[in-house]
């Protein structure tokens, strides 16, 4: 049992504060520097705008390079600090050493070493206490208190698996697979604040809970998709990207499966507390699709304008997503405290559900100004939650100097800042990046380097 | 359901990273309103016992974990003596199950305190560290506590009276092993 409650534990603190390295992560250190935000026509404006398939990413204008290699530095030093064949009797590894910290092994996993770690955010290591009577149950968790999730968390994200096609005059004709997933816990009122409260601890005969809610659903869709330049800027040549320009793309979902559960899952104290066994609460229900083949339809859009120096644009993805399953199971699992044991019950089989893909959006604004300073910003929801990037880059012959300003996902206030070097079709970068992605309430900063070809 | 009750307890301590985790077990709240609070105690001319057994709950999910010290941090008991002449300690057994307190070598022995005719109440502090023999059983979900009025009687009547105990709080420090 134990290795299923450590297992339960160590996936609730993976999932407990809401992270989205992927969407924070970047291996370009110029990006890092300018607070997350992209200042180039790839990535996240390609794949969330269409009319962005219209536009010509040119680096001579953007100023991006083609590609970047990064330095891993941090991973560098990971080695040194953990040599390889000494891991077996590595206190980061072992649990077994008295100096073993599960809270600073689960930060190397939320913050892979690839880059390196200036500054790393503090694992809690004070103590805890309980005080156990009969009829009281207390814990102080200390400084460790502040991980105990406010709000419903969990994580998810819509992904493109591939998108691959052929195209001609505009149109694209292809097929794209599709993954998402969103899982979700919420503490309930009484459980958040009997670990929290310091004097009152739980109470006897009342029930604590975890309400969840998960979906996963993954299939693939034959996409048409068309994008154009439906105005051209005035004054500028034939060979400029002035103008503005539209995308839209028609996706025909075809669901291969999906699983959805939701329900409260807890405990009933007993009466005294430590008097009675505490009677377990399990009340789930779960649909799950008898047959692949989910059908829905839903499309992308997107627009963008340039003219001069200036660019913005706006695009989403998956608008009116709706698949429907026409043969799903749906059952209720129960647990029963006088058994001991956990029943399944057939609902209704082989009925109808639908289920929703989330819409994700991308606004983006970029300026060039003639004296070698851009600045940029975008706001992108990738499917849980929004994160807000501005940065600012000034180049001064071969040097650049970049910064910026993010909200994260968690809705934290971050920064970046960094510099270049660039010599003809090299260029050296460094992006200092604060992030929030450790389990702990303070900051951490990452250095971020790499080599950019241009 | 023990097992989510066994996870929030796990993750409290996970979340405590490399720190201790400390359980104040209060037993006398286990005792209290039962009478086993109580230990009458009769001891014959050279010397006897009287005692007392207690069931305690804890925590679940703390099998593998290994604990520092067990210390009794706050421990009082009132004497009432009601005849004879001798003196009562007392003694405290712990065990994984209630006939092997009876068996076992006691974890902590308080100081006798001299008692003598109709007197008390007669305030006695129990507090000490528990031997370390008795550790691993506070890493169980249940245990089993013995108190024992210890007597010594030089005299040729028996000592009699009883022990009443008010407040017992043991402190577990536990170096917890999550894998």
């Amino acid at each position: 049992m134990r290795t299923g409650v450590v297992a339960l534990t160590l996936a609730v603190l993976v999932l407990a504060p809401a992270r989205a390295a992927h969407a924070q992560f970047s291996f370009d250190a110029r990006r890092i520097g300018m607070g997350g935000v992209s200042l180039s026509r790839d990535g996240n404006v390609r794949r969330y705008n269409p009319a962005y398939r219209a536009v010509k990413n040119r680096s001579n204008i953007s100023g991006a390079p083609k590609f970047s290699i990064p330095v891993p530095l941090g991973l560098i030093q990971f080695l040194k600090d953990h040599p390889l064949n000494q891991l077996s009797h590595d206190p980061t590894f072992n649990p077994e050493s008295s100096a073993f910290n599960p809270v600073e092994l689960m930060n190397l996993v939320f913050n892979p070493p690839i880059f390196y770690e200036v500054k790393k955010a503090p694992a809690p290591t004070n103590d805890v206490e309980f005080t156990i009577g009969r009829n009281q149950l207390v814990m102080n968790l200390g400084g460790a208190r502040v991980l105990i999730p406010e709000d419903k968390f969990g994580l998810g994200t819509t992904s493109r698996l591939l998108d691959m096609g052929v195209g001609f005059a505009g149109f694209h004709v292809g097929v794209m697979g599709f993954l998402q997933y969103d899982v979700g816990f919420t503490l309930d009122s009484m459980l958040r604040r009997a670990l929290t409260d310091t004097v009152v601890g739980f109470q006897p005969s009342t029930n604590y809970n975890i309400l969840g809610d998960g979906v996963a659903q993954v299939g693939f869709a034959p996409t048409l998709s068309f994008a154009t330049r439906v105005m051209r800027g005035t004054g500028g040549s034939d060979n400029s990207d002035d103008g503005v320009y539209v995308g839209v793309a028609g996706h025909y979902y075809m669901g291969g499966t999906y699983g959805r559960a939701t329900g409260p899952g807890g405990f009933t104290t007993g009466n005294p507390i430590f008097g009675n066994t505490p009677l377990g609460i399990l009340d789930d229900t779960l649909y799950t699709s008898n047959k692949a083949f989910g059908h829905g339809v839903g499309g992308d859009a997107g627009i963008a304008w340039i003219t001069g120096p200036f660019e913005v644009g706006l695009g989403a993805n998956d608008i009116g997503a709706e698949l429907t399953w026409s043969d799903t199971k749906v059952q209720r699992i129960r647990y029963n405290p006088a058994t001991d044991s956990i029943s399944t019950t057939l609902i209704s089989n082989h009925v109808q559900s639908k289920t929703k893909l989330p819409i994700t959006y991308i606004a983006n604004a970029a300026m060039r100004m003639g004296t070698g300073t851009t600045v940029g910003g975008d706001v992108v929801n990738s499917g849980r939650g929004t994160a807000i990037h501005v940065g600012v880059e000034q180049r001064t012959g071969p040097f650049a100097i970049r910064g910026g300003i993010a909200r994260d996902q968690r809705k934290r206030v971050q920064f970046g800042w960094g510099g270049g070097l660039r010599l003809g079709p090299l260029g050296l970068d460094v992006g200092f990046w604060t992030h929030s992605n450790s389990l702990s309430p303070q900051r951490a900063i990452t250095m971020a380097t790499s080599i950019s070809v241009y | 359901m023990k097992p989510l009750l066994s996870a929030l307890l796990a993750l409290a301590i996970v979340a405590c990273g490399r720190g201790k985790a400390i359980f104040n077990v209060d037993a006398y709240s286990f005792m209290s309103g039962t009478g086993r609070e109580t230990i009458p105690y009769a001891i014959p001319p050279g010397g006897g016992s009287a005692s007392t057994v207690q069931k305690i709950n804890l925590p679940p999910g703390f099998g593998k974990s290994i604990v520092d010290s067990v210390r009794i941090t706050t421990g009082n008991a009132n004497l009432f003596n009601t005849g004879g002449t001798g003196s009562i300690g007392f003694a405290l057994f712990f065990a994984a199950d209630s006939a092997s307190t009876y068996t076992t070598s006691a974890a902590l022995n308080v100081s006798s305190t001299a008692v003598s005719g109709v007197q008390g109440p007669v305030p006695v502090v129990i507090t000490g560290d528990l031997s370390s023999t008795v550790n691993s059983l506070f890493t169980q979900q249940t245990l089993w506590i013995r108190i024992a009025a210890v007597g010594t009687n030089g005299g040729v009547t028996n000592v009699t009276g009883q022990g009443v105990l008010t407040a017992l709080v043991i402190r577990v420090v536990v170096e917890d092993r999550i894998f």
